[in-house]
């Protein structure tokens, strides 16, 4: 039953990740290969301020300012680059946060990671504060969804949509692109930040080797699988994965094959990733379903 | 001042290796126009397949193996190619980006899965470097360069001697135009792949001879082949080769000034102030000359 739990967390979670990687990838196009950078950014500066005896709370909202920072930091330069260009820029940065988190151990103590990081006082630690904390993500995924959902349908949503389709279509509307897209990363990123910092005092306990390039892989498959441009996909997304992710635990492998366990899961996302975009790009849920979304 | 020598000689012989990775990835680019994330994967398994032969089923001598392991990777190369890109190069850029992404992945985990995840070594004994001037070179590391140099003084008689590689360059130039002038398109792109993975495969067979194999090289090898390519311009095959021997260079000098710890991330910050200052790569000059 505990572990129940310990699944929903971690897939409502991933939902929140994946639900600001489809604010940008989705709603505006632009192709983030580092988001992962945000969700370490935030777990970090969140958990070295609550080892540090700042209110959990406090140290949370700081996180996510520190990713949107960070967001901000990236958009301005990387932004003068389009499509391809831009994947790699935010792939190399997050590559580089990564081996900041691992070089840097007067702060973080590096490939060792941080211990023991705090949760919100009022949860309680340990198994018995599964279930509060179970609550605590609901509430939020709820609040972000909604938030994201009211985003899209809102002028400012419509106009990112815009930017997706053909910028110069709304260079012309008179839109201005460049704090359009900027917008909407800092966004994404604040929103990533809260999904490392519920991470980080959830799990409470990082290390650089959390933050890879195979953290992105798996939510870009959330946003893919369940829908990009889509309100509820994303989080589809990361509960169907999380789910087969962990019943996976549950086949009888014998222990000299344990091994092989990781690689073979990794060959499935790969190849479900190649399959979604031959066979269905759009995604379980479809962003054109009706048109009732635009 | 020995030691920086040693340290530019170093840099040359991993950039002779990163120019035939760069070579490849633009070679794709500039046909495409799409960044193949999976070109790494086709370094690792060059490296990785003659593993395979060397060891116990085949033990096949170290030089016999090189040439199936080749083939094998461009089968690898020519096949992704037909069975993932060619369906989707006509629909959206992102889809196509992701599922390169998806066949970078799924490649990466099958190398996981039969060799596992730790480092891994030809098993070859170290040889005492040659000395000459106070500098050290080791015969492996003569192949290397010797190689690189074969392999793109072959291509740069392909391309600018044969019908084949003029029909590329006009394909690179302009795709639309090219087929309309009656240029055979899956010729111009078999050939293409066949030579991208190729360039790959031998890189990383050079490279693991050198140094080592593990699951990640590939990813790592490819976002240092992408600075190359960006260096000199996205496209650009000369530019890249450039761009390859300045990325080994810059790297190798860097660690008499870094941690060796921030030795890759001085490659990845140099994409980064590159992309962002000079999109276009520092190689304008050569612009003209594809």
């Amino acid at each position: 039953m505990d572990y129940l739990l310990h699944i929903l967390i971690v897939a409502l979670i991933y939902g929140i990740f994946a639900i600001s990687l489809n604010l940008e990838l989705g709603y505006t196009g632009l192709y983030n290969f580092g988001h992962v950078a945000f969700f370490g950014i935030g777990a970090y500066t969140s958990a070295l301020l609550g080892l540090s005896g700042l209110p959990v709370s406090l140290s949370m909202a700081l996180g996510m300012a520190a990713a949107g920072v960070a967001g901000a930091l990236l958009a301005i330069p990387a932004l003068r680059l389009t499509g391809d260009f831009f994947g790699i820029a935010t792939l190399v940065f997050a590559e580089m946060v990564r081996l900041f988190f691992v070089n840097e151990r007067w702060l973080t103590k590096g490939p060792m990671g941080l211990p023991g990081i705090p949760r919100p006082s009022w949860i309680g630690e340990g198994i018995a504060g599964l279930p509060m904390f179970l609550l605590f993500c609901i509430l939020l995924t709820l609040l972000v969804a909604l938030t994201s959902r009211r985003l899209a349908t809102s002028p400012f949503g419509r106009a990112l949509k815009v930017v997706r389709e053909d910028e110069y279509v709304a260079q012309a509307l008179g839109k201005n692109v460049l704090s359009l897209k900027t917008r909407a990363i800092i966004f994404g990123s604040v929103l990533a930040g809260l999904a490392g910092c519920l991470w980080a005092h959830y799990i409470s306990y990082i290390s650089p080797s959390d933050f890879t390039l195979n953290e992105t892989i798996l939510v870009l498959l959330c946003v893919v699988l369940g829908g990009k441009g889509t309100n509820w996909g994303p989080v589809l997304g990361a509960f169907i994965i999380i789910f087969f992710q962990e019943a996976l635990r549950f086949l009888p492998i014998p222990a000299d094959f344990g091994r092989l366990v990781a690689p073979l899961q990794g060959m499935v996302y790969g190849f479900v990733l190649i399959l979604i975009m031959l066979k269905r790009p759009e995604g379980i849920v479809s962003e054109y379903r009706g048109l009732r979304q635009c | 001042m020995t030691y920086y020598a040693q340290l530019v000689l170093n840099g040359v012989i991993a950039g002779s290796i990163y120019a035939l990775f760069a070579v490849g990835l633009t070679m794709v680019y500039g046909v495409f126009r799409f960044i193949n994330f999976a070109h790494g994967e086709l370094i690792a398994w060059g490296a990785y397949l003659v593993l395979l032969l060397i060891n116990p089923p085949f033990s096949v001598p170290l030089y016999l193996a090189v040439l199936p392991a080749l083939l094998v990777t461009m089968a690898i190369g020519v096949g992704q190619d037909r069975y993932v890109y060619q369906p989707l190069i006509h629909g959206n850029r992102i889809t196509l980006l992701i599922a390169s992404i998806g066949v970078s992945y799924l490649l990466r985990n099958t190398i996981r899965l039969i060799w596992g995840s730790d480092l891994m070594t030809y098993g070859i004994r170290p040889v005492r470097g040659i000395q000459f001037a106070g500098l050290s070179i080791t015969p492996t590391q003569i192949l290397m360069i010797g190689a690189a140099v074969f392999f793109l003084g072959a291509l740069y008689f392909l391309l600018t001697r044969t019908i084949l590689g003029k029909s590329l360059r006009a394909v690179a130039d302009n795709m639309e135009l090219a087929a309309i002038m009656g240029i055979n398109m899956k010729k111009v792109s078999l050939t293409v792949w066949i030579l991208a993975s190729l360039f790959a495969g031998a890189g990383g067979f050079l490279l693991a001879l050198d140094t080592n194999l593990e699951p990640m090289m590939g990813m790592t090898n490819m976002i240092k082949a992408f600075a190359a390519v960006l260096l000199g311009g996205a496209g650009n095959v000369w530019g890249a080769l450039v761009g390859g021997l300045f990325i080994g260079i810059a790297e190798n000098v860097g660690v008499a000034f870094f941690s060796p710890g921030y030795k890759d991330f001085i490659s990845f910050a140099l994409i980064f102030l590159l992309l962002i200052l000079r999109p276009k790569g520092i190689f304008g000059v050569l612009a003209g000359v594809r």
